[in-house]
This record gives structure tokens, C-alpha cells and sequence, in this order.
């Protein structure tokens, strides 16, 4: 289960018909329920752990999870992008509780909530 | 289910690594034209570069030059590259990495504001954004950017390629694009064998699952001149992560050792590099270690300090943050116990390896008006992220001359419709209630006879005549079964397809490998019956060419030719 969101924080970013996390993935593997207004993973086995989508929410609702398969539960990896978007600070939990913190340049380019679909009248779910 | 059409002076097609630079390219050297990015995904983050990059592995630190470089990478592919296509992309490092590091990539630099090397071809970078980065640039260059429209097949009218067509994923409209020139940039394929990992982590690849070999799959329809599709590419990687271990064994100098802590490759493979030997023998000598009972086997980390580990973790996240979580979630540190490795699913890729298009001087393919950059064109190994950069370069100043003398062609209609019945079929197939076949059941059944009788992990990638042949029968009927693939919604009409186009990567990476009768480079593609490397017989490329009316391929020879003098086997 590479990623999970938790519906507590995930917003649906409000009216946005494309959010920035469902752009970022690679493998067009979020989608927003259209009943929720909320994300949902189509395929956790069809993710690649590469976590665009974790680092542009902007509400931190998608948290990355290694397979068990991979390593236990409880460690934890959280990116946080700074106000400034020339840093990134990821904030890392062993099994046992022990953190650690690392802070690298970047350059976070800025992200609208909502965007067009070249080409795209309109979006149809039921297809 | 409507049609877009749209006319474009050159249609890119895959807006990644080398496709965005194409763009920028297009449209600062030929002002006033139009470029259309199409793009399975959203080019912001879509491919190779979604989670981010921390070097530039192909760059002229001081003191090397194209040739010295065409001498290692020839040396690293045990002899046989395309030299002219190699030493053109070398010449084009400087000026592209200069471009990006314009556009905003931080690159690592030392007091004086030189670059960090990391290796000898290699330097630092904080790529974490990099995709985005280039994304935006090809966006403000003015190129037209379709995301999320699956390119299906080219539209091929009087032996000219003279656009493609598409499947929007977001709304299943068909997008007809006719372009003057085509400029091909979909990557390599990934999942044509079993992965590395099952289950929920059947994606934790090295190589980015998506990239399913659509660029290759098209062109083989079409009868394109393809190269070298046996070499495969597998490479030793982080065992579990399948993270990429250069970040380690160049970053802090981490020898190779075996479970009785023999530094194995230093010692057997002294004559050829020791731990600097050509890739493939890097793959190879720890797979004879696990084989003869002397695995696991690792990356010998124990003499860093707790701050190089600490570094190690940073350039990691700024490419393969699982790497980091997952020590942290299985208790290791790196400076304390050394990194466990172990190689690859085989990838076809033209960017590490050598399999792609057969493309001329200007990354002009065997078929009039389509080019093709990056990872699925052939011949130039050692691109990794520059190499594509470059190669989308040249293929798009050669585009962009040749669109100034070639127009629209006229669109067959039969040839869209025909198209439309095979784009949409799976679909149809659900919605009619038919049985039929998931994309996932043929996926795994195309990766379990690749696997089984076409070399996979399993069998220490070894492959025989008689293994192969088993292969090649079995995968014959396949496309017979195409008919009964089912698709629900769009995202599983571009799962079939995705499988679809294994399929002719697969069918395609068989032939060749049955073709060459030697081992030229162990480990990626190990032939029991032909155990050696033959210079007298092989020293040249195996091509293949399936002829889109009999379905029959061809594979032929073409002549290897030295550009650089000096002896093959040697890096400098």
C-alpha cells in the first residue's frame, strides 16, 4: 500500500476537477470521488513509491507507506516543502520512535489547485 | 467518444526527459512553428523523472572530452555502440546542462562555483524537481502540451509518418494529429518480465513501470528499422528498493563483496576494471557469486561515517525517498552494516543500454518524417538524463529543417477507423458483456513466458536456442487473444494497451536474442550455447524489421564502425 489518504485532511482541494495530486502521478492512479469530493488510489499495487503526489498536497493528506512486504509498520517518511519552496525538510520515524530531519535545496515550482484539460470539454466519469 | 483533430508542424510524442527539450528547441530555433507535446500522463511529472533525479551521470567533468567519453562508454559496452551517435550526443552535454541549470536545476557546486563531481562522468544535483523544472520550460517555450492522451499508432501514409493517433485516458475522445514531422520520445519498457517484487509491490521497479514500450511497440507495427534489443538492461540494485546503487558505489565508494566479505569483482575481474568493470560484468560477477553459493551479496558501506550516511540518505530523497524509509522501517544504517544488493527485471531502454529505433546521424528513423530521442532510440548507450536531453536536441533541429520543405498529408479515413475498432475493442468488449481477458491476466502471462524460457531472474537471465525457441512459439499466439482483452473504464483501455504493446517489445527482444550467437555482454544477455564473446562473427548490430503486411520479422546485420581509435575493451 505505497500510498494512503487519509480522508480527515484531504479536502478534494474544494471545486478543483483535477487537483494537483491526481496531475502528479505518473501512472494515473488518483482520481476524485465524484460523491466524496475526495482521492482515491485506483490500484495500490500499481503505485512506484516515486511521490510527487505526496509532496504537492497541500493539505500533507497523502502519506507515503512501504509494502509490509518491504519493511514494518510504524517508520514513517514526511516531506514538508517550505514556505519559501527553495527547501524541503523530510521528517523520518524509525519502528522504534527515533526521528531524524533533512533539510535540501530545491526549487518547488508553484502549483495552481485546479487546471484545464487541453483538448478535454468535459470530464466524463462514466465512461 | 468524439474525434479532436489537430494539425501541428511537429508532434512530440512523450513529453519527458528528451521530449521536452525538443520543444524548448523547436521553438527557439524555428520561431512561429507549431509543436504538440502528447503525453500519456501530465507532463509535470510524468515518466522516468516523476520522483526526481540526483546526478547527471553523463557530463564532461575537466579534462575528458566526447572522444574519451565515446572510448568509456564503448569500453562499458563491451565493445560495440554506434560511435558517431554517442560522440554527437557527448558535444551537446555542456550546452544542455547549462540550459536546465538556466531554467532553475540546482546543481552542487564547490567554493568556486565549479560542479561536484561524483565519478568520472558524473555530477551532484538537488533534482528533486527537475521534471517539473523542464516541464514548465517546454510549457513556456510555446509548445501545445495534450496530457493524458495514450499515443496508440502512427498514421502512416505512403511510407511517411505523417502523425499519430491517440486515446484520451480522461474523457475517450480519439485525438487524430496530423504533423509534418514526428519526433518520437516514449521511453524504454519496463514489465515485459516478471518484476523484482510481488503483490502490493509489484511496481517497486527501478525503471518507471509506466514506461511500457509504446514508442517501441508503434514503430515495430509500422516496420521500423529497430537495434540491439538483446541488450537487455539489468542492473545491480538495492535489494528490495530496486533502488539505483551508483548513489552508493560512487558516492562513497562502496566495493562489492561477497558473503564471506571477498571483494570478489576487485579480484576476478581485476583484468577488466575490478569494481569499475563494464555494467554488465557488474550484474554478472554477483550473480556467479549467488549462483555458486556464496550470496548474499553487497555493497560494502561499513568504512563511511555516520555524516556520509547522513549525505547518502539526502541524495536519496532527492531521488528514491523509499530507499530512505525503508532502511529506517528495517532498522539498517548504512555505515553500520554494508547494502544488500541484487539485479534487476530485464528492461529493453535505449538510454543505459543500446535497444531502439535504428536512427542516422540526425536521430532520423528508417521511416520518413518520424525521429526519434532518448530511451527508445537505439545505438547511443550511457544518455541517461543529458544523453536524452541531447538527443531530443538533435532530433528536433533535424525535424524542424525538415518540416520547412514537407506539408500535411491527406488521412486515409479506413486508416482511422481501423484504428478506432482496435483503440476501443477491449471496451466494447465490457460493455457488450463479452468474456474476456484482463490486462493484468496477459500481463502476467506474456512476464511468465518471458521469464520461463526467455531468460528471466529466475534462470540467472542464462538463455539457449531451445529456450528461446519455446519463447518465440508461445508468445505467437498471444496476439491472437487480443480480441478477448476487457477494459471497464480508461485506465484499463490503456492497461490492454500497454500489454498489447509489450507484446511486440517482447516478441521483437526474442528474435534478437535468438540472432546473436555469442556472449557479448554477460550477465545481460547470457547465451549457454554461445558462452563467448565472438569479434570474428558478431562485432556488429543485430536489426530487425516486421513487415506490417505479413507480420513476419526480419532480423538482419549492420556493419559496426570505429570512430574513435584505440583499443574497444579499454576505458581510456
Amino acid at each position: 500500500m505505497p500510498v494512503i489518504i487519509h480522508a480527515d485532511k484531504c479536502d478534494g482541494c474544494h471545486g478543483s476537477q483535477n487537483p494537483p495530486c491526481v496531475r502528479m502521478c505518473p501512472g494515473d492512479l488518483l482520481m476524485k470521488d465524484p460523491k466524496t469530493g475526495k482521492i482515491l488510489m485506483r490500484d495500490p499495487a500499481e503505485c512506484w513509491d516515486c511521490l510527487p503526489c505526496v509532496k504537492v498536497c497541500p493539505q500533507e493528506a497523502i502519506e507515503f507507506k512501504l509494502s509490509y512486504q518491504l519493511g514494518f509498520h510504524t517508520a514513517k517518511l514526511l516531506p514538508h516543502i517550505h514556505d519559501t519552496r527553495d527547501f524541503i525538510t523530510w521528517e523520518l520515524r524509525d519502528t522504534k520512535g527515533n526521528t531524524d530531519k533533512f533539510t535540501i535545496r530545491t526549487k518547488i515550482l508553484p502549483v495552481e489547485l485546479d487546471e484545464k484539460i487541453e483538448g478535454v470539454t468535459a470530464v466524463d466519469f462514466s465512461i | 467518444m468524439e474525434q479532436n483533430t489537430i494539425e501541428t508542424d511537429v508532434l512530440i510524442i512523450g513529453g519527458g526527459t528528451a521530449g521536452c527539450l525538443a520543444a524548448v528547441e523547436l521553438r527557439e530555433r524555428f520561431p512561429g512553428i507549431n509543436v504538440t507535446i502528447m503525453e500519456k500522463a501530465h507532463i509535470d511529472r510524468s515518466g522516468c523523472l516523476a520522483g526526481g533525479m540526483n546526478a547527471i551521470n553523463a557530463y564532461l567533468n575537466p579534462g575528458e572530452t566526447p572522444e574519451s567519453f565515446v572510448k568509456y562508454v564503448r569500453f562499458d559496452s563491451c565493445g560495440i555502440i554506434r560511435e558517431d551517435l554517442v560522440m554527437s550526443m557527448a558535444e551537446l552535454f555542456e550546452y544542455c546542462v547549462k540550459k536546465v541549470e538556466k531554467w532553475g536545476l540546482p546543481i552542487l557546486c564547490d567554493d568556486k562555483g565549479n560542479y561536484i563531481p561524483r565519478g568520472r562522468w558524473n555530477i551532484k544535483i538537488n533534482g528533486e524537481s527537475l521534471k517539473p523544472i523542464i516541464a514548465k520550460a517546454a510549457k513556456n517555450a510555446g509548445a501545445k502540451v495534450l496530457n493524458w492522451v495514450v499515443a496508440t499508432n502512427y498514421i502512416v501514409v505512403d511510407g511517411r509518418v505523417t502523425g499519430a493517433i491517440g486515446l484520451s485516458i480522461r474523457n475517450g475522445n480519439l485525438f487524430v494529429i496530423k504533423a509534418k514531422a514526428t519526433i518520437i520520445a516514449t521511453g524504454g519498457a519496463a514489465g515485459i518480465y516478471k518484476p523484482n517484487n510481488a503483490h502490493d509491490a509489484q511496481h517497486k521497479t527501478w525503471y518507471c513501470p509506466y514506461n511500457t514500450g509504446a514508442g517501441y511497440a508503434m514503430g515495430i507495427r509500422a516496420g521500423a528499422e529497430m537495434t540491439s534489443f538483446e541488450m537487455r538492461y539489468i542492473g545491480l540494485r538495492v535489494k528490495d528498493t530496486i533502488a539505483p546503487t551508483g548513489t552508493i558505489a560512487l558516492g562513497v565508494g562502496a566495493p562489492q563483496i561477497n558473503s564471506k566479505g571477498e571483494k570478489f569483482m576487485a579480484v576476478k575481474y581485476a583484468n577488466i576494471g575490478g569494481d569499475g568493470a563494464p555494467t554488465p560484468y557488474r550484474s554478472h560477477g554477483p550473480l556467479q557469486e549467488i549462483k555458486e553459493g556464496r550470496g548474499p551479496v553487497y555493497l560494502d558501506t561499513r568504512h563511511i561515517t555516520p555524516q556520509q550516511a547522513r549525505d547518502l540518505k539526502s541524495a536519496f530523497l532527492d531521488m528514491y525517498p523509499s530507499m530512505v524509509l525503508y532502511w529506517a522501517a528495517n532498522e539498517i544504517d548504512p555505515s553500520k552494516e554494508p547494502v544488500e544488493v541484487q539485479t534487476t527485471e530485464p528492461y529493453i531502454v535505449g538510454g543505459h543500454t543500446q535497444s531502439g529505433y535504428w536512427v542516422d546521424i540526425n536521430r532520423k528513423t528508417s521511416i520518413e518524417g518520424l525521429y526519434a530521442a532518448g530511451d527508445v532510440s537505439g545505438g547511443a548507450p550511457y544518455k541517461f538524463v543529458s544523453g536524452c536531453w541531447a538527443e531530443g536536441v538533435i532530433a528536433a533541429k533535424a525535424a524542424g529543417e525538415y518540416i520547412q520543405k514537407a506539408s500535411f498529408a491527406d488521412i486515409p479515413q479506413e486508416i482511422i477507423k481501423e484504428e478506432r475498432e482496435r483503440v476501443f475493442q477491449p471496451l466494447l468488449n465490457h460493455t457488450h458483456k463479452k468474456e474476456g481477458i484482463k490486462s493484468y491476466d496477459m500481463e502476467v502471462r506474456l512476464q511468465k513466458i518471458m521469464e520461463e524460457y526467455a531468460g528471466g531472474a529466475a534462470t540467472f537471465y542464462e538463455v539457449n536456442e531451445e529456450r528461446l525457441l519455446v519463447a518465440k512459439r508461445r508468445l505467437s499466439t498471444l496476439p491472437e487473444q487480443f480480441q478477448y482483452l476487457m477494459a471497464e473504464d480508461l485506465h484499463e483501455l490503456m492497461k490492454a494497451h500497454e500489454v498489447i504493446d509489450r507484446f511486440y517489445v517482447a516478441q521483437t527482444l526474442v528474435e534478437h536474442m535468438l540472432y546473436r550467437k555469442e556472449t557479448r555482454w554477460p550477465g545481460y544477455c547470457t547465451r549457454t550455447d554461445f558462452t563467448e564473446r565472438d569479434d570474428d562473427n558478431w562485432l556488429k548490430f543485430v536489426n530487425s524489421r516486421r513487415d506490417p503486411a505479413t507480420g513476419n520479422v526480419k532480423v538482419f546485420t549492420r556493419p559496426y564502425e570505429q570512430v574513435v581509435p584505440g583499443d574497444r575493451y579499454k576505458p581510456r
